[in-house]
């Protein structure tokens, strides 16, 4: 188990690295310039100039890496060019948002997908079974960006049910009550987390479906039937039981998607998370926000990556480290 | 059915307790409101010297004031269309010694009162090199800046032109001595007072939530007046798009510019929404890269012949263009003259008509016939064919490429269409790698800076390399004229040959248009800077909305 532990690490270590190395040669190297303001005013060259020495840029490349990676050694991640300000702290802000709204989107999308997947199963072959697999390889097929306009065309724009942006009401939420305040960030996290989360849920149940027709056919399943346990039982109790370990790799599988769906979703919404954060970061080609955000979603993906897989030995005896 | 009832009333329960607000505060006579502002992007800094970023400007100038600043007229010219802030008057010691008293009403938001020692030290902050202030420039005629007392402040130009009171009044804003004083100058750029700044000016800052808002608390003790709206906060969108979309839905009271006729449509269709147009700083033109694309030693195959270019102009119908682009909202001007710099519409600058007849006649003069019977044009084996770049952000220019992409190919001059994402553009711009780009600028008050870096030989932003000996000297002249008049005469003359090289194709200066909330009253916008005036704005006691009677 150690080794496969120390294994896993050097694994992720390399991951991180490459990612690291690559999105800095990337941003570095994408045309565009940082510190040229964002509306289109003559700017001087010779201030831009100035500010380029002033963040390093005015080093070659390799040296540039070279220090950033010495920084970085140091726990510096650097100074954000458009906020004026540590990219630590920038990603301090970020990260509760993001992980919040990732958090709400993973509860919907197994909530919703194991659900339907299971209901599915226990119903195959049928019109309810036929009806939902179709809706749900629409919804998956759909690009998360244009579900997001849509939903919030319709539930903000048209029908004033839900607010079309942000993450609280500026003006309202602060002086609210705990309540009050609580229903405020609710509403405003409604429509992203089910953007992402109905997404994810369709494959999810996709998945779930499979699983439980594998598990239902199982002798386990035949053995409880013969027992006189109703069907409600067998299938939510026994067949579920056995069919949720592939929902394991599935919750390892979600996170970079959410990650990643995050960067449209958040923008939608503008919603101040790691994903508009990276997006306002590209446009503005600020090279030490973009290079943070890919370290931080790596890392957190390769991490996401091994505790699916530490659960799934958990989970499943048969499958354990060779050496465990 | 069920279902959709159960979501619905979730909706409605939620909205209800959402809107049911905590404490609630009623306003005393005409000081009430909160203003809920768009802004596009974040905030860079709030320290003045260190950004010109329009979002950073349109907040700090609400936290610092600057010593006077220009008038409801906008004239940028001598110093009778300015109205005092900081300093109480002014007078002329010498032709090259402006003298100001400051109001000794005037304190800090930390109770200190503001001294001629801080306009002394806020004018070497923004011209110490370390700061890398984008005002400095703007300053390079100031040869000192002196306090002679603690109310009185000198400063000492080193010559005599038009523009001395607006150099010496709009680039810079007071800066608080005490507070900054400690702060190394080399790390201003980043430094913690941008983040809490502590100003002179009608509002302070109340909290700042990284990529979501800020709020600002009207100070009523203000020396000039107490301001009418309570609070302001910015709510940061992410585009336009976003914003107008937030706008229209009611969840913001102002947006200083809707940009497309679509987004005013939308703003127009909204009953809680006033329209305020007023003058715009944009103007857009094609600009044609006279040196070979990506080779500034030789000189464009077809742009180097003046003729060419001016064919191309005679051959796009400019205001069908605009008309069909901006709906009206955008004129052609006489030359790259925004609507801002209205003194420079001058009778004897004229639009270059559309006359495709003489446009082709032109071409056939130089010898570009269609030999091949392509439709397209050819001399000595060159083809009438380029390329015009286009950020991909804009949907303006992107309908403006695809327009002169028609007009153009009706006289046998092929256009390919690159649309580019922003930093391309800007990078390849820089670098001279285009056969022609639809550019757009933000320009200030004064023409002097923007004229010149645009349009002078070796002007940062000549990304065309037009160069003309004739009309820098006017330029100069313009710049530097004794008097009013003399400027005017050395603009036009200067303009006059700008449009006789033809370095371009001036296609637009758009109209803005702001949109705000109705409640909002006594709403008086310059172009120039658009939140410059929001402390006379008002919101009716009567008028008041959920947002209004919030207490913090």
């Amino acid at each position: 188990m150690a080794t496969w532990l120390l294994r896993r690490l050097a694994a992720a270590l390399a991951i991180v690295f490459a990612v690291v190395t690559l999105s800095f040669i990337a941003i570095h190297l994408a045309p565009g310039t940082p510190f040229l303001p964002g509306d289109e005013r003559a700017v001087d060259p010779a201030v831009v100039a100035a500010l380029r020495a002033r963040f390093g840029l005015d080093q070659p490349l390799p040296v540039q890496f070279v220090r950033y990676l010495g920084a970085l050694g140091h726990g510096d991640l650097g100074l954000s060019f458009s906020q004026r300000r540590p990219v630590a702290q920038a990603l301090a802000d970020a990260v509760p948002n993001t992980l919040l709204l990732a958090g709400t989107a993973l509860a919907v999308d197994l909530l919703l997908g194991l659900t339907l997947g299971t209901y599915q199963a226990s119903r195959a072959r049928r019109r309810v079974d036929a009806a939902i697999r179709a809706a749900t390889l629409t919804l998956y097929s759909l690009p998360v960006f244009w579900l997001a306009l849509v939903l919030l065309l319709v539930f903000g724009e048209r029908l004033h049910w839900l607010p079309v942006g942000g993450i609280r009401d500026p003006v309202l939420s602060d002086s609210a009550p705990f309540a009050a305040h609580l229903a405020d960030r609710l509403r405003h996290l409604i429509l992203p987390a089910l953007t992402l989360g109905v997404v994810g849920a369709a494959g999810t149940a996709r998945y779930q479906r499979a699983a439980m027709l594998e598990a239902l056919n199982q002798e386990f399943v035949r053995a409880a039937r013969a027992k006189g346990l109703s069907e409600r039982r067998v299938v939510w109790l026994h067949a579920l039981r056995n069919a949720l370990l592939p929902a394991i790799t599935m919750v390892g599988l979600a996170l970079p998607f959410l990650l990643t769906g995050a960067v449209l979703v958040e923008t939608v919404f503008a919603w101040p998370g790691m994903g508009k954060l990276t997006a306002d970061a590209i446009a503005a080609r600020d090279y030490p926000v973009v290079t943070a955000t890919a370290l931080l979603a790596s890392v957190l993906v390769v991490t996401g990556s091994a505790l699916a897989d530490l659960l799934y030995m958990a989970a499943d005896p048969r499958v354990r480290a060779p050496d465990a | 059915m069920r279902i959709a009832t159960w979501v619905f009333l979730l909706f409605l329960t939620l909205g209800a307790t959402a809107s049911s607000g905590g404490g609630r505060v009623d306003c005393a006579g005409d000081y009430c409101g909160t203003l809920l502002i768009l802004g596009i992007g974040q905030p860079t800094s709030l320290l003045p010297p260190v950004t010109d970023q329009k979002l950073d400007s349109d907040i700090f100038d609400q936290i610092f004031l600057k010593l006077a600043d220009i008038g409801p007229a906008g004239s940028t010219l001598g110093d009778s269309g300015f109205e005092p802030l900081l300093a109480q008057r002014w007078r002329w010691a010498d032709p090259l010694t402006l003298v100001f008293s400051l109001d000794p009403r005037a304190r800090w938001q930390d109770g200190r009162p503001v001294r001629a020692r801080d306009v002394a030290f806020s004018f070497a902050a923004y011209t110490d090199s370390t700061v890398v202030s984008p005002y400095r420039a703007s300053l390079r005629h100031i040869a000192a800046v002196v306090a002679r007392d603690s109310l009185t402040v000198a400063f000492a130009f080193r010559d005599r032109y038009p523009e001395m009171f607006y150099d010496a009044v709009y680039h810079m804003r007071i800066l608080p001595e005490h507070l900054l004083s400690a702060v190394p100058r080399s790390q201003w750029t980043t430094a913690a007072f941008g983040r809490a700044p502590v100003g002179d000016g009608p509002y302070r800052l109340v909290a700042w939530k990284e990529g979501e808002s800020l709020e600002l608390a009207a100070d009523s003790t203000f020396f000039l007046g107490r301001p009418h709206i309570r609070r302001l906060i910015w709510r940061f969108a992410t585009d336009f798009s976003a914003a107008v979309t937030q706008l229209v839905a009611g969840e913001a009271d102002a947006l200083q510019v809707l940009l497309s006729p679509t987004n005013v449509a939308r703003a127009r269709a909204a009953a809680q929404l006033a329209l305020y147009p007023y003058s715009g700083t944009v103007y857009s033109y094609l600009g044609y890269n006279l040196r070979a694309n990506g080779d500034s030693t030789r000189p464009h195959p077809l742009f180097g012949d003046p003729d060419v270019r001016r064919a191309l102009i005679l051959a796009t119908d400019r205001a069908a263009m605009a008309q069909s682009v901006f709906a009206g909202t955008a004129k052609v001007p006489p030359a790259p003259i925004p609507q801002a710099w209205s003194w420079l519409w001058l009778p004897e600058l004229t639009v270059p008509p559309y006359d495709t007849l003489q446009a082709s006649r032109i071409l056939e003069r130089r010898g570009w016939r269609d030999t091949d019977g392509d439709g397209i044009r050819d001399h000595n084996g060159v083809r009438l064919s380029f390329h015009l770049m286009v950020p991909v952000t804009s949907g303006s220019r992107r309908m403006y490429a695809r327009l002169i992409q028609e007009q153009l190919r009706a006289i046998g001059a092929e256009v390919v269409i690159d649309e580019v994402d922003a930093g391309a553009f800007s990078e390849r711009s820089r670098a001279g790698t285009f056969d022609t780009a639809i550019q757009s600028w933000s320009a200030d008050p004064s023409p002097s800076s923007g004229v010149a870096q645009l349009w002078e030989t070796g002007g940062g932003s000549n990304y065309g390399h037009y160069a003309d000996p004739a009309f820098d000297s006017l330029v100069e002249r313009a710049v530097s004229a004794p008097d009013r008049a003399g400027a005017i005469d050395a603009w036009r003359r200067a303009f006059q040959t700008l449009n006789q090289d033809a370095p371009a194709i001036v296609l637009n200066a758009a109209d803005n248009v702001a949109a705000l909330h109705r409640r909002v009253t006594h709403v008086r916008i310059r172009p120039d800077a658009w939140a410059a005036l929001i402390r006379t704005w008002r919101i009716a006691p009567d008028q008041l909305i959920d947002r209004d009677r919030a207490e913090r």
